[in-house]
């Protein structure tokens, strides 16, 4: 029983063919150079009217009214280049927080454009209340 | 001088390549669902990046999605989940500002999580 089967003479391809690996290599690589995203999102901390209430109110009241084209600082109405300067003075010692209000009609982009030109003249803690 | 014969090129540089871009394309995918409705993240000078662990979806409309849910039915959601970071709210750029305070007022009260805003890159 030394014998055994007879599988024929023995086949060695000399190399296995490569194509269908790049075949697929290939198709990976696209759907992956198509399926990706580049350019992380970034967020802006954002707070809400309720709750919060970690320390009391400081200083003299601080609304701005955003209006879909005109902005309001507790209701008389400021130029966005000014915004910053006539805010200041209303500002306690240790920073405080400052309250935005849109008006009905100013869209998201026109909250996020006033927050972004807040947060650049150094008022970080924004509030957003209805 | 006779010109050097070649048995032709070989591939397998190419294949080094090939490998090494699809290892590239691997590693800095991110799958992510896609969104439930076309949403557009307003512009902003913001350099802090996402990390888009839950996500809450507001339409220019004002429809809200979150996981599965959609409308009313993401409030459940919110309120149940503990500890996964901050929430991220991914509204559209037309949406008005006015449901977006309203939107605050209520996760504030429905969940003591963080709130971010998503922004596009400016």
């Amino acid at each position: 029983m030394t014998g055994g089967f007879d599988f024929g003479p023995r086949r060695h391809p000399r190399r296995m063919s490569l194509t269908p690996m790049i075949d697929v290599v290939f198709l990976l690589l696209i759907f992956f150079m198509l399926s990706s995203r580049f350019g992380m999102d970034t967020v802006l901390p954002i707070a809400g009217g309720a709750g919060g209430g970690e320390s009391a109110w400081q200083g003299a009241p601080r609304l701005v009214r955003i209006g879909a084209d005109d902005l309001a600082l507790n209701g008389v109405a400021v130029a966005a280049a000014d915004l910053a300067a006539a805010l200041a003075p209303l500002m306690p010692q240790d920073g405080g927080a400052v309250i935005l209000r849109p008006a009905p009609g100013a869209d998201l982009q026109r909250v996020v454009s006033v927050m972004d030109l807040l947060r650049d003249a150094g008022f970080d803690d924004l509030i957003l209340v209805e | 001088m006779p010109p050097r014969r070649r048995r032709g090129e070989s591939i397998i540089p190419m294949i080094n390549v090939v490998f090494l871009l699809l290892i590239f394309f691997l590693l800095t995918a991110q799958i992510a669902p896609a969104p439930p409705f076309d949403v557009t993240p307003p512009d902003s000078r913001s350099d802090i990046p996402a990390q888009a662990r839950g996500v809450l979806y507001v339409s220019a409309g004002g429809e809200l999605a979150y996981d599965a849910a959609r409308g009313e039915a993401v409030w459940p959601l919110i309120a149940a989940r503990t500890d996964e970071g901050p929430l991220e709210i991914r509204a559209d750029e037309a949406v008005e500002g006015v449901r977006i305070a309203r939107l605050l007022k209520r996760l504030r009260t429905a969940s003591d999580a963080d709130l971010r805003l998503v922004v596009g890159g400016g």
